[in-house]
């Protein structure tokens, strides 16, 4: 199977405060990847590098064999755990700026995902609650029909019936030669649909094995696993 | 890729912009209603439609280089840059768009003020003085520069864009050497523009000392040759080489501030 995520040696500082140190890493292809971690391991930082967003400070990263740059960002569908849509734009508007942006965008399917959030593509984004505008930015991110989706906390801000209605959609997006990567602390909710899982602990890998090896070898969930590693 | 991005540019800023100007002109033709409607002992109101009228054109300006500020560092280096960052384009393309989109805000917004103030003093009497004035200008300006005004017209112009773009990319880059700092990114910037700035005036008056002595010893060689008395020709020469020399002294200062500014957007973004 060939990569379509690399970490070579990646690091990133901010001043003094060293954020990633050393990353190695190899995604394949086609697997649901959780990339798990308390607040503040390193998680948005990892997902910001891949993107572009932030430059390392050693090593690289590369999708599918190119640095983030436009070939990479044609494939990546990113969900920031910010919000940073337009305000002043309307729903139907973001779903025209991304159809006209992203040639891999399905119109119809972003438009069927919010009506099934009951989000009014007519609101402006001004208006919307919090986790309304999550809900919209999942919707547009999802209607991608990208190689590799790299969510950051997409199931955070969200009540738990959206919470199922997401984990749905991811699960039913998902395709042969797609890659999601998921990033999250709450595991127990996302538990069952991941393969693969990475933990990361104040910027470094501690772990990273397909989910039924944890559970053939170790005999515990992944949650379990990661109260036990990351116990304070 | 640039045309989709110029396309949002303008529906962002338009919605801003062009109710503004629709309410410049109509307070411009209000004051002119009142003005001719009302007798003139009759002040108050005219003072006071007057005084909206230039509180609303200052702020019109005000809001033109706010908007450029802001289009640059709310959609590009805030949040919203999570979005046009990841859009499948160089960063070039995102700066240009940003450029030449204040560019035509800048102009569109000075179109509308003089189109606004040309509705306050419009009378029939002073039209026709005005057409007569313009033309004793140019035939003014036609004998002493010769046919060559025209094409002296069309260096102004390009002159004048040239240094409006070059203004537009010097706080482009300031924000962008700004951006490179950890924290206090907006004090960063300020202190890029002042040491920015400070380096433009240098560099400016180094090229102005190279190509002063060539230039006046051309002036007057061309000087004793006429005899003391300079012809027409001889003048636009003159003039040609000063603008071009400012022309082309502007273009390598905008081409220094993008290049700082994509530089530091293509290899450098750190977006907090």
């Amino acid at each position: 199977m060939k990569a379509v995520l690399t970490a070579k040696g990646l690091g990133k500082d901010f001043g003094r405060k060293r954020v990633l140190k050393n990353i190695d890493l190899e995604l394949e292809k086609g697997k649901i990847i959780g990339l798990l971690g308390p607040n503040a391991s390193g998680k948005t930082t990892f997902l910001k590098l891949a993107n572009g967003l932030l430059t390392p400070t050693a090593g690289e990263i590369r999708i599918a064999g190119f640095a983030p740059g436009p070939e990479s960002k044609k494939m990546v569908s990113y969900l920031p755990e910010k919000t940073y849509l337009n305000e002043w734009m309307r729903t139907e508007q973001l779903v025209e700026f991304f159809a006209d942006f992203y040639e891999d965008f399905n119109v119809d399917r972003a438009h069927d995902m919010l009506k099934r959030l009951q989000v009014d593509p007519r609101d402006k984004l001004k208006t919307l609650s919090k986790g309304t505008k999550e809900k919209v930015q999942l919707c547009l991110v999802m209607a991608r029909e990208a190689e590799l989706y790299l969510l950051d906390e997409p199931i955070g801000g969200v009540d738990p019936a959206a919470r199922d209605f997401i984990l749905e959609t991811i699960i039913s997006n998902y395709r042969e030669d797609s890659t999601i990567v998921i990033s999250t602390h709450l595991i127990a909710d996302i538990e069952k649909v991941l393969d693969y899982v990475i933990f990361l602990k104040e910027g470094e890998i501690v772990l990273a094995s397909p989910v039924d090896e944890i559970r053939e070898k170790e005999g515990k969930s992944v949650d379990t696993l990661f109260r036990e590693v990351f116990k304070c | 890729m640039l045309r989709k991005l110029l396309k949002y540019e303008l529906k962002a800023t338009g919605r801003i912009f062009l109710p503004l100007y629709a309410i410049l002109i109509s307070l411009a033709a209000v004051n002119k209603l009142i003005s001719t409607l009302l007798p003139i002992e009759v002040q108050a109101p005219k003072i006071i439609a007057m005084v909206i009228y230039i509180t609303i054109m200052v702020g019109m300006f005000v809001v033109t280089f706010i908007m450029m500020l802001q289009r640059f560092y709310k959609n590009l280096l805030s949040e919203e840059g999570y979005l046009m960052f990841t859009l499948p384009t160089q960063p070039w393309k995102l700066i240009v768009s940003k450029l030449l989109v204040a560019i035509l805000w800048t102009i569109l917004s000075s179109l509308a003020a003089y189109i606004s103030i040309f509705i306050i003093i419009f009378e029939r009497g002073n039209f026709r003085a005005f057409t007569i004035a313009f033309r004793e200008a140019v035939t003014g300006l036609y004998t002493f520069l010769g046919p060559s005004i025209f094409l002296f017209s069309g260096e102004i112009l390009l002159g004048a864009t040239l240094s409006l773009a070059a203004g537009i990319l010097l706080v482009y880059a300031s924000m962008a050497l700004g951006h490179l700092c950890n924290r206090q990114r907006i004090l960063a910037s300020v202190g890029a523009f002042i040491a920015l700035n400070a380096l433009t005036q240098l560099l400016f008056f180094q090229l102005v000392r190279l190509i002063a002595s060539p230039l006046s010893q051309r002036m007057q060689r061309l000087f004793s040759e006429a005899g003391g008395h300079l012809h027409m020709l001889s003048r636009a020469q003159i003039f040609h080489a000063v603008m071009w020399f400012g022309i082309a002294a502007t273009f390598i200062l905008a081409a220094g501030y993008f290049a700082i500014t994509n530089y530091v957007l293509s290899k450098h973004l750190n977006l907090e």
